[in-house]
């Protein structure tokens, strides 16, 4: 049994029985995984989804922030990613200004969607793990090689009550490459990605206005464009929409969008959203 | 999952209807009809659980068919809208409810406009520009809020449509075996397209 | 979240300042996630009475049409129109007739009555417990936030013009904070022999 598992063994009251049947972290260098604390019970996975929010169990009172909209995908300039800003904990808007998008390094970004802490944790020490290949190998990481990093991690915690939805967006040499990875230990390669609550809504327009051959510029505004598209319809997506391009160069930036605003300017130019009534003259 | 979807243009109400009727596993049929033409200007159309559908679809259609007898005049798609709710409503709290979800399309020859209503199994009504239910709703309504204009034309209506049943198709993990495409408009409810 | 009333979302405020009272709500109507109308308002008038209605989308139509019956009724045999207090007594009987299998709703009544030209509001729970106010009624998945807009934004004797600024950034702020309101909002402004009705420019996410 590695390092990693000794070190809890340690703990009071730990049973190790258990910890037999919940062995993991086999698949890293221990050296690479950093240590985790689990509660002093017999059945930790068990503990966490009695007290957190879960599919199977939504009716508790510690509410892990849930519901995103982001989405990645390929076209000839590049790859866009953009994603929403708005983190709910049950029907509560804890943040409108939260970062979906974790820069691992000037040339390779994550998305972020379910659990907000695990997301930005494991996704930073993705970085962690690409600087080291970078160091020890003198050579770029592929994002092959990253995206499968953080998924032979989050699987080893399967079961654990990870919950984590992400694009891992960059060049591999001059490829450019998305991967999606979840907390399933699914782990795809692919030309366009939507993941979220809001999924669905974002894939209906950007289905509709894709193709291969798009500008940067029109690729920019249809990712923004579906991005807005999923936060109107979903309550549980909004705030702003926070725009990516990637590049052979590494990826550049391109602007914060507040909904509040993008919304009427998006539907006086494009005379769209007509469910929604501009008329606010009446007055009876 | 059944696709229900109504699309408002200037002049009429445009229905898609899924043409797959499936029950477990199998695909039990390919050319159903998912809609009751319930007044000459009004269609219902419906999905929910298996047996409540038609039963309820065809206890309204027979209701607002009596109504049309006893007093010799239509009913407004409001006035059968309001009707079909309240009977939802009644059923909500009564030992065995309806499961229906439907859209009321109709045009209104009074106020000469078309007119489309949503209402779910717990009998929740509003009046929209356009409308899904299920699975359907989830891809289509932000195609729809994109592309839908209230000056549309048939022509430009049915493509909008056809862009919705694109996304379906390329989105929905079940093939639904074409849809049925109906419209309403002031002259009655007819079929104007059929596609595998 | 199968809780019937936070399937829809939606929320009322009502507000009371000098001689006149406030009553605003948002427009949503959604089925959990799902934004599906953003045209259902939430408050309905019988004569000079005005009645928000949060909860579940179907008890908020049914409970609108029950009240519309049982005012006309009144109306035709008292020969007059329906005060504020009366209606509110109105309300808390119709919901008690439903103990035992409850309307979803979260009701906030807002009225001036005509004789006294004295303010009235008040909110209910889904049984018809009257919670009678002097300040302020709040009711929907944002009442909480509600709460505390309402807390720091509200004072005394505010006129009408005030009162209207005040009640729309509590509802605005408030929803602001909820994944189950917003969606646009309505505000009514009810003096003696006035009533303004005001729609908001809102975010629409």
């Amino acid at each position: 049994m590695d390092a990693i598992v000794d070190r809890f063994i340690q703990r009071p009251g730990f049973d190790e029985d258990v910890l037999a049947k919940e062995e993991m972290l086999d698949i890293m260098a221990p050296s690479s995984v950093p240590t985790l604390s689990l509660p002093p019970i017999s059945q930790p996975s068990a503990f966490l989804r009695a007290h957190t929010d879960d599919a199977s169990n939504p009716d508790v009172r510690i509410k892990i922030a849930h519901g995103t909209t982001t989405l990645a995908f390929r076209f000839q300039g590049g790859i866009v990613v953009a994603v929403d800003s708005r983190a709910t904990a049950g029907n509560w808007i804890a943040s409108q200004t939260v970062k979906k998008v974790i820069e691992i390094n000037p040339y390779m970004l994550g998305t972020m969607a379910g659990g907000a802490a695990d997301c930005q944790f494991w996704e930073t020490w993705l970085g962690v793990q690409c600087r080291i290949h970078e160091l020890r190998e003198k050579s770029r990481i592929s994002v092959a090689a990253a995206s499968k990093i953080l998924s032979n991690l989050i699987y080893s915690y399967k079961g654990m009550g990870l919950s984590m939805g992400t694009m891992v967006c960059g060049y591999t040499k001059s490829d450019p490459a998305i991967f999606y990875v979840d907390s399933d230990g699914t782990r795809l390669k692919g030309d366009m990605f939507c993941v979220g609550s809001g999924q669905t809504f974002a894939y209906g327009v950007l289905d509709s206005g894709y193709r291969w051959d798009l500008t940067v510029e029109e690729a920019l505004a249809l990712g923004k464009r579906s991005i807005l598209a999923a936060t109107h319809r979903d309550a549980f997506s909004g705030g702003s929409v926070n725009l990516y391009h990637v590049e052979e160069k590494g990826w550049t930036y391109h602007g914060n969008h507040n909904v509040g605003k993008l919304f009427w300017e998006t539907k006086a130019a494009e005379s769209s959203f007509n469910n929604v009534s501009t008329d606010f003259t009446s007055d009876d | 999952m059944d696709v229900i979807l109504g699309i408002t243009t200037e002049k009429e109400v445009i229905v898609i209807t899924s043409r797959a009727a499936v029950r477990g596993v199998s695909i039990l049929k390919t050319d159903d009809d998912k809609t009751r033409v319930v007044a000459p200007h009004t269609l219902l159309a419906y999905t929910g659980e298996a047996g409540d559908t038609v039963q309820f679809a065809e206890y309204i259609q027979a209701n607002i068919q009596l109504h049309e007898m006893r007093n010799t005049t239509e009913l407004s798609p409001p006035a059968i809208t309001s009707f079909i709710r309240t009977q939802l409503a009644t059923s909500l709290r009564s030992r065995k409810p309806y499961n229906v979800n439907v859209l009321v399309a109709g045009f209104d020859t009074a106020t000469d406009k078309p007119e489309l209503n949503w209402i779910d199994y717990l009998a929740s009504r509003v009046k929209v520009p356009y409308a899904a239910h299920g699975y359907a709703a989830y891809y289509t309504l932000s195609l729809l809020d994109r592309w839908h204009r209230t000056d549309l034309t048939l022509a430009e209506g049915l493509e909008v449509a056809d862009m919705c049943i694109a996304e379906l198709k390329k989105r929905l993990p079940i093939d639904f075996k074409g849809v049925e495409i109906k419209v309403v408009d002031k002259d009655g409810v007819r079929t104007e397209k059929v596609t595998e | 979240m199968s809780d019937p009333s936070s399937i829809n979302g939606g929320s009322i405020v009502a507000m009371a300042g000098k001689d006149c009272v406030a009553i605003a709500c948002d427009m949503r109507l959604g089925m959990q996630a799902l934004t599906v109308s953003n045209d259902f308002p939430k408050i309905f008038q019988y004569n000079n009475s005005f009645i928000g209605l949060t909860g579940l989308g179907t008890d908020v139509t049914t409970l609108s049409e029950v009240f519309r019956y049982k005012v006309n009724m009144y109306n035709l045999r008292e020969e007059r129109d329906i005060e504020p207090e009366t209606f509110a007594n109105l309300v808390s009987t119709t919901l008690y007739e439903k103990r035992f299998g409850p309307y979803f709703v979260g009701p906030v009544v807002a009225g001036i009555n005509s004789k006294s030209g004295k303010p009235y509001i008040c909110g209910f729970d889904l049984i018809g417990c009257i919670n009678f106010a002097k300040d302020f009624v709040v009711g929907g998945t944002s009442s909480h936030q509600l709460f505390g807009m309402c807390e720091s934004l509200w004072e005394p004797d505010l006129e009408p013009e005030d009162l209207f600024e005040t009640i729309s950034q509590a509802l605005m702020n408030a929803q602001d904070r909820d994944a189950l309101s917003g969606w646009g909002g309505i505000v009514y402004v009810i003096t003696k022999d006035k009533i303004v009705k005001r729609l908001l420019k809102t975010r629409q996410d």
